[in-house]
């Protein structure tokens, strides 16, 4: 009645889909009915890699997550063969059996999910338009229509038309160049010594302007030419000279890089 | 309002509501004084029983913390016959497998999912979130702050829970099934 399998290193084909490398180990661990506790890794390992080389002649796509493993195992099995130098009570495969572990409760939950699936799809309900809330748009006569009532409609169409599609946003070209700045406010605290920033600030009247001069003297203090000290929240910001040279061409070139 | 009128109100809003209907809603439907929730739950709850007989084709189920009408699932092949419907897709092991990660651990992110299935589940989380079991909460704050998944009112219904807490604890079905090996 038996045929008897015959005993030979190449697994029999099975064409069972494996969801994963640790859906294949736990079919191996379960087809050679030992524990997950204690793993025969050099035979399982052996056989997993005998299960990628089956694999691979069906031409499947083998995802890196079964290599990942198939390393992982090899790593393992080098270390249960090797003797160790220190005598440790750690297994070398104690995050494997985590793994299995917490591998097993999801399966086991995935097949509760299964079973439920099986019979809740088979339960129906009513299948209720809900369009009674939303009124008909209300029809008009046809005598009703003339031209005055479609250029009407015409307008308000392009009007919402026009309210959804806002012009687009024109950028300007700047007309204040951060490095322009660098220079003129660095030469500045070079001659006054101290130079209040805020007022400095205030006496502008183009925003543009004001964003230049914050960007620049920001940049100056980043290259260290220029610091700035305050005494108090909100009081004036002064800028003096910094513990730098800065020559006409950094300040040239860092304007360029920050403009 | 009397026990007849009441019972007939919440079947006629219950087979014409677009989902689970929760309590409180009918209640505020029935907008009677006299109408409180524990009315309602003795109504619903004599309601379950009475539609209960091999002769009917509605039943009454509580999920996702609402009531709703369903069909038993014995006369599944009758109403797919009626309605032309050969057989519904699947789910596959590795959406289950995803499922049941999310729910029991929710809320989980990506790369906690791929660790824990040892496989990558980008495309079946992409899935599952099509087809509205699973639902977006926010992201995690670690590094790369990657997104944490939940699952939806959408799986409640349809594996007919009433909380996502009601899951059977995994542990526990580990347990029932492995026979003891020494």
């Amino acid at each position: 009645m038996t045929t008897g399998e015959p005993e030979s290193n190449v697994p029999p084909v099975e064409l069972t889909v494996f969801s994963g490398p640790l859906d294949l180990l736990m079919h191996l661990i379960r087809k050679n009915e030992v524990s997950i506790y204690d793993i025969p890794i050099v035979s399982i390992c052996d056989q997993y890699h005998a299960h990628l080389r089956a694999m691979q002649e069906l031409d499947l796509d083998i995802a890196g997550d079964f290599l990942w493993m198939a390393s992982w195992l090899l790593h393992l099995k080098s270390k249960m063969l090797l003797p160790s130098v220190v005598e440790s009570d750690e297994d070398p495969r104690d995050e494997l059996v985590e793994r299995l572990l917490a591998y097993r409760r999801v399966k086991e939950l995935a097949s509760y999910l299964h079973d439920s699936d099986i019979v809740r799809r088979c339960l129906w309900t009513a299948d209720v338009e809900t369009k009674i809330s939303s009124p008909a748009e209300p029809e008009l006569d046809w005598e009703d229509v003339d031209l005055r009532l479609l250029a009407q409609t015409y307008l308000e169409v392009m009007q919402r038309f026009e309210a959804s599609h806002p012009p687009p946003i024109e950028v300007l070209p700047l007309r204040y160049k951060v490095e322009e700045k660098m220079t003129d406010i660095y030469q500045q605290v070079n001659t006054d010594g101290l130079v209040p920033l805020l007022r400095h600030l205030n006496s502008r009247s183009d925003p543009e302007e004001v964003v230049t001069v914050i960007v620049a003297a920001l940049e100056l203090v980043r290259l260290r030419g220029v610091f700035v000290e305050q005494r108090k929240a909100f009081a004036e910001i002064y800028l003096r000279p910094g513990d730098r040279q800065l020559s006409a061409k950094e300040l040239l070139r860092h304007g360029e890089n920050s403009g | 309002m009397d026990r007849e009128t009441l019972t007939a109100s919440i079947e006629a809003i219950l087979l014409t509501a677009n989902g689970p209907v929760a309590v409180v809603a009918l209640v505020e439907a029935l907008d009677d004084e006299d109408v409180g929730a524990e009315k309602v739950n003795d109504a619903l709850t004599s309601m379950v029983d009475s539609w209960d007989r091999p002769d009917s084709g509605i039943r009454l189920e509580k999920v996702a913390d609402g009531w709703r009408c369903v069909t038993p699932a014995a006369l599944d092949s009758y109403l797919r016959s009626y309605h032309g419907i050969a057989a519904r897709q699947r789910l596959s092991q590795a959406a289950l497998e995803v499922l049941a990660i999310i729910a029991h651990r929710q809320p989980v992110t990506l790369p906690e999912i791929n660790f824990i299935r040892g496989a990558n589940s980008a495309s079946v989380v992409r899935t599952l979130l099509d087809r509205k079991l699973l639902r977006m909460a926010g992201r995690k704050k670690v590094v790369g702050k990657p997104f944490l998944y939940r699952t939806s009112k959408e799986f409640l219904v349809h594996f007919g829970l009433e909380r996502p807490e009601d899951l059977p604890d995994p542990e526990q079905l580990v347990r029932d099934e492995t026979v003891p090996a020494e």
